[in-house]
């Protein structure tokens, strides 16, 4: 699971249109194994339009994608995860009839392994997020911020080169964005790979990220550490008007 | 020449037909993601209210009984009142399920409807006749063509700019237009949800009703699966049309019914009875070129 | 050994009801009893190769029964009819106008043209969405339906074709529902039954995980297709005849209301589903037949039975929408104890579990 491969994740000049609504008009950003990277900015400016791009469910025009390289901006978005992109979703989109145990498998038989393996790998990274909530147990009767963790989870074991996270923190209390902070700092070291984080959460950007690009209205704004951002006056000047805080999560 | 006069004829009745009843599903479908199955049923209780519930194969007449005009909108008016309790009593409940749900519930009631008919009808074809007069041929255009036939296309083709028009240029029509098209935008622009299915139930029962009568007219059988055939075409029609589409469903009616027609004028004598599986393997075919069918809509993809 | 107990446990519940009332029925049953259960237990092969595939992926197969004409027609071809062969299907190719073949290998063969008929058509269909999948299905089952009854010269057209040999006793039935239910349990637990399921649960979450909608479903189809073509056989050599009208629309919806009313996402759900409803079928069979109550002779009309079965299998789709079976297997009551037992030792070492909980199925939690 540890990789000693360092990769990159590029995308350039990305531009979305939706007949008439440009969701993305021209963005450029890098991620790197071992980074975390966030990617903020106000309702509407395109994050996860950019994510569906980078996971292979939205084709950019122009622009394109690039790991280590090798162009994958055409790939759909199953090869996109067998490549080594992965992803977790807005509303958690866990397989809701299956286990907790079951949901983590089918992305490692995805990515082809074995079922023993898969199994295996399954267990691990249960156990190494501190899930305690029993490996059978049905999807559908999780609480709301297990299902959150548990589509990470199931990110991960696609054992991706990168993993693009929407959204994990919304609707968490306190004490469970601090564990989720801990949990996402440790993915590059435990599994090797890049993050990208798309939050609300301030607090939790700046606690774990190590590099921040800011979108508005599907244009980039800014990037940098979370410091320079902090400052950016194109930054405040967006976010002017608008609370920020830890209650803004949900959408 | 005039063979292929006739032929052509043929096809834009047919078409015009199939056209109808595959729009009754597409704006049921458009509203409620629903493929209603009994849709079939609604024509064929249409027909079989002409007459009065016997074991009889020669039944005496009900609704048939009537003067023309009366008959014609009491007919209309069974079926479209039956439309609208089935979607009350089953569809609504229903409203928000997956798609295999709503396709599987439709499957049930349709043979709900369908056994009931049996019940009450028993299930031996019947004869009727109705609309005696129009059996003769007209002369036109060095083709002879039976008067049922003119009547057929001239309902159909009527029926089908109405409906267009009042798609188009009534606040009705263009609210349940835009409900068909893209029901979550619609609903939140304000168009009353409840009102607007019950609306595309009561065009498809009013459909079928009408498509009832000119069936029967023309045949002059009764038979508990006289709907089930334009259905399933329709259903094939609107899939390869382009699923959530109007004038797909439209157009979709229009091949269907031509090719149809052309299959059964052109092929060679012993190949005829083989006509509906070359129409059935077109569809599958079209599907395959063209999945998403051959006018799309956006509403049809879903958002990630 | 109670590992491997409690992992089949799903299985074994169903089996074994299974086994003794076939028992039961088979020491004190009349001949009429017998019969209908027979007829059940071919049922339930269909369903559960029907189930193989819809219950998994969630996408309804409305023409199933195409696979089972076409492996009952091909079995007949080779078994049956060896005089008359040559007059009534005179269109047949030579070595099966003019030659019988012995039962196993014409069922083995008419059971792979099933499956390779499933695979091919698979290929095709699945392509399409789901729904646009199950409306072709739909398109398959006619078009067969209309090139057998018109290809007279090789299946008689309309007509039934009699005489087939009749082996199909109870326990043969039984042994192939037995054999069907255990293939079922067993792909709906490997890989490629799982990641069916997850595109059964969410399509586009299944795809950010690497799976194939395309390749689980034409799998699963063409597995289904097998199940239906060894149905089909079955059927045809309990009947002794063939009739292209018996693999239609009526044959069709019975199933699914069975499916439905058990449960389509398990299979606990099919075997239940298919057991109650011919329960009730026999009921209403003897209703309409007439019966005497207090020296009166009553009997409900004709027609009933379909009507009432489409009736309870709205009210069910209304009102529990998941059937009898709720969706889940049958599960080892001591299940939920053994869970605590089970996590608590794999995290306490890191060791690999032997017994793969894939086998759990959706256990209560």
């Amino acid at each position: 699971m540890n990789k000693s491969q360092k990769k990159t994740l590029e995308a350039n000049d990305i531009h979305v249109d939706f007949g008439g609504i440009k969701a993305l008009g021209g963005v450029t950003l890098t991620l790197n194994s071992g980074d975390v990277l966030g990617l903020i900015g106000p309702n509407g400016a395109g994050k996860t339009t950019m994510v569906n791009v980078l996971s292979g469910f939205q084709k950019p025009k122009p622009g394109w994608v690039k790991v280590d390289g090798e162009d994958v901006s055409t790939l759909s978005a199953r090869k996109m995860a067998q490549v080594g992109i992965a992803r977790s979703f807005q509303a958690a989109r866990l397989f809701r009839g299956l286990t907790v145990l079951q949901n983590l498998v089918i992305a490692g038989l995805g990515i082809g392994m074995s079922s023993k393996a898969a199994t295996k790998q399954a267990r691990d990274i249960l156990d190494w997020m501190g899930y305690r909530g029993g490996h059978d147990r049905q999807c559908s009767a999780l609480p709301y911020s297990d299902e959150r963790r548990i589509s990470i989870a199931r990110a991960l074991a696609l054992q991706p080169s990168f993993a693009l996270l929407d959204e994990p923190a919304s609707g968490m209390n306190e004490e469970e964005c601090e564990h989720l902070m801990e949990t996402i700092v440790n993915i590059p070291k435990h599994f090797g790979c890049g993050v990208m984080l798309i939050e609300h959460n301030m607090q939790v950007i700046m606690g774990v990220c190590n590099r921040i690009h800011v979108l508005d209205g599907g244009k980039s704004l800014a990037e940098g550490t979370p410091e320079e951002v902090k400052k950016d006056p194109n930054v405040l000047r967006a976010y002017l008007g608008e609370k920020n805080t830890r209650d803004d999560a949900v959408i | 020449m005039t063979y292929f006069i006739q032929v052509l004829i043929d096809a834009i009745s047919l078409g015009s037909l199939y056209a109808l009843v595959a729009l009754a599903i597409g704006l049921v479908f458009g509203v409620m993601r629903l493929i209603n199955f009994a849709q079939a049923d609604y024509i064929t209780i249409g027909a079989y209210s002409l007459v009065i519930p016997t074991a009889s194969i020669t039944p005496p007449l009900l609704l048939g009984a009537l003067p023309a005009v009366a008959m014609v909108i009491s007919v209309v008016a069974v079926v479209t009142v039956l439309a609208l309790l089935t979607e009350r009593l089953a569809f609504r409940p229903l409203r928000s399920s997956d798609p295999t749900t709503l396709l599987i519930s439709s499957f049930a009631v349709s043979y709900f409807l369908q056994s009931l008919i049996i019940l009450v009808h028993g299930g031996r074809p019947k004869t009727v006749s109705i609309g005696d007069s129009l059996t003769g041929a007209v002369e036109m255009l060095g083709v002879r063509i039976p008067g049922v036939q003119l009547l057929t296309m001239a309902v159909a083709l009527t029926l089908l700019i109405c409906l267009v028009l009042f798609l188009k240029k009534t606040p009705m029509g263009v609210q349940l237009r835009a409900a068909a098209e893209d029901f979550q935008m619609a609903r939140l622009l304000g168009v009353p949800a409840n009102k607007v299915i019950a609306i595309a139930f009561a065009i498809s029962g009013l459909l079928g009703g009408t498509i009832s009568l000119l069936f029967v007219v023309q045949t002059g059988t009764l038979d508990i699966k006289i709907g089930m055939m334009p259905t399933v075409y329709a259903f094939f029609a609107t899939v390869i049309g382009g699923i959530g589409s109007l004038p797909g469903a439209v157009l979709g009616g229009y091949i269907v019914g031509i090719i149809s027609v052309l299959l059964q004028s052109y092929l060679p004598e012993e190949m005829r009875a083989f006509r509906d599986a070359g129409v059935f393997s077109l569809v599958i075919l079209i599907l395959l070129m063209r999945p998403q069918g051959l006018l799309a809509t956006k509403a049809s993809k879903e958002r990630v | 050994m109670m590992r491997v107990f409690e992992r089949y446990f799903p299985v074994i519940a169903l089996i074994a009801p299974l086994l003794i009332i076939v028992f039961v029925i088979q020491q004190t049953g009349s001949s009429n009893v017998r019969y209908v259960a027979t007829e059940a237990l071919l049922r339930l092969s269909f369903a559960v190769a029907l189930y193989i595939f819809a219950g998994n992926s969630g996408i309804m197969s409305f023409g199933h029964m195409t696979f089972c004409a076409i492996a009952a027609y091909a079995s007949a071809w080779q078994t049956c009819c060896t005089l008359l062969k040559p007059i009534t299907m005179s269109g047949l190719p030579s070595f099966l106008r003019d030659n019988t073949f012995s039962l196993l290998p014409a069922a083995l063969n008419s059971i792979g043209l099933a499956g390779a008929a499933a695979f091919l058509s698979g290929l095709v269909l699945m392509r399409l969405s789901s729904l646009g999948a199950s409306i072709s299905t739909l398109a398959l089952m006619f078009i067969l339906n209309v090139v057998y009854s018109n290809w007279t010269s090789v299946t008689m057209g309309k007509s039934t074709i009699v005489g087939l040999p009749v082996y199909v006793s109870i326990w043969v039935a039984l042994g192939f529902a037995i054999l069907l239910i255990i293939i079922a349990y067993l792909y709906q637990n490997s890989r490629w039954g799982l990641m069916l399921r997850a595109t059964r649960e969410d399509e586009v979450a299944a795809s950010a995980s690497g799976v194939s909608l395309y390749w689980s479903r034409v799998i699963a189809f063409t597995l289904s297709g097998f199940g239906a073509g060894l149905a089909g056989v079955l059927y045809a050599h309990f009947m002794g005849t063939v009739s292209i009208s018996t693999f239609f629309l009526d044959q069709t919806f019975l199933i699914v209301a069975m499916l439905v009313v058990g449960g389509m996402q398990s299979l606990a759900g099919a075997v239940v589903g298919v057991t109650f409803i011919s329960v009730v079928i026999e009921v209403f069979r003897r209703a309409e037949a007439g019966f005497a109550v207090g020296g009166m002779d009553m009997s409900i009309p004709r027609g009933s039975q379909e009507l009432i079965l489409a009736a309870v299998m709205l009210l069910i789709l209304i009102f529990r929408k998941s059937g009898i079976m709720g969706g889940r297997e049958i599960a080892w009551p001591w299940l939920k104890k053994d869970l605590g037992k089970r996590d608590a030792k794999a995290r306490g070492s890191k060791q690999t579990d032997p017994s793969s909980p894939l086998a759990q199925g959706s256990a209560k939690a």
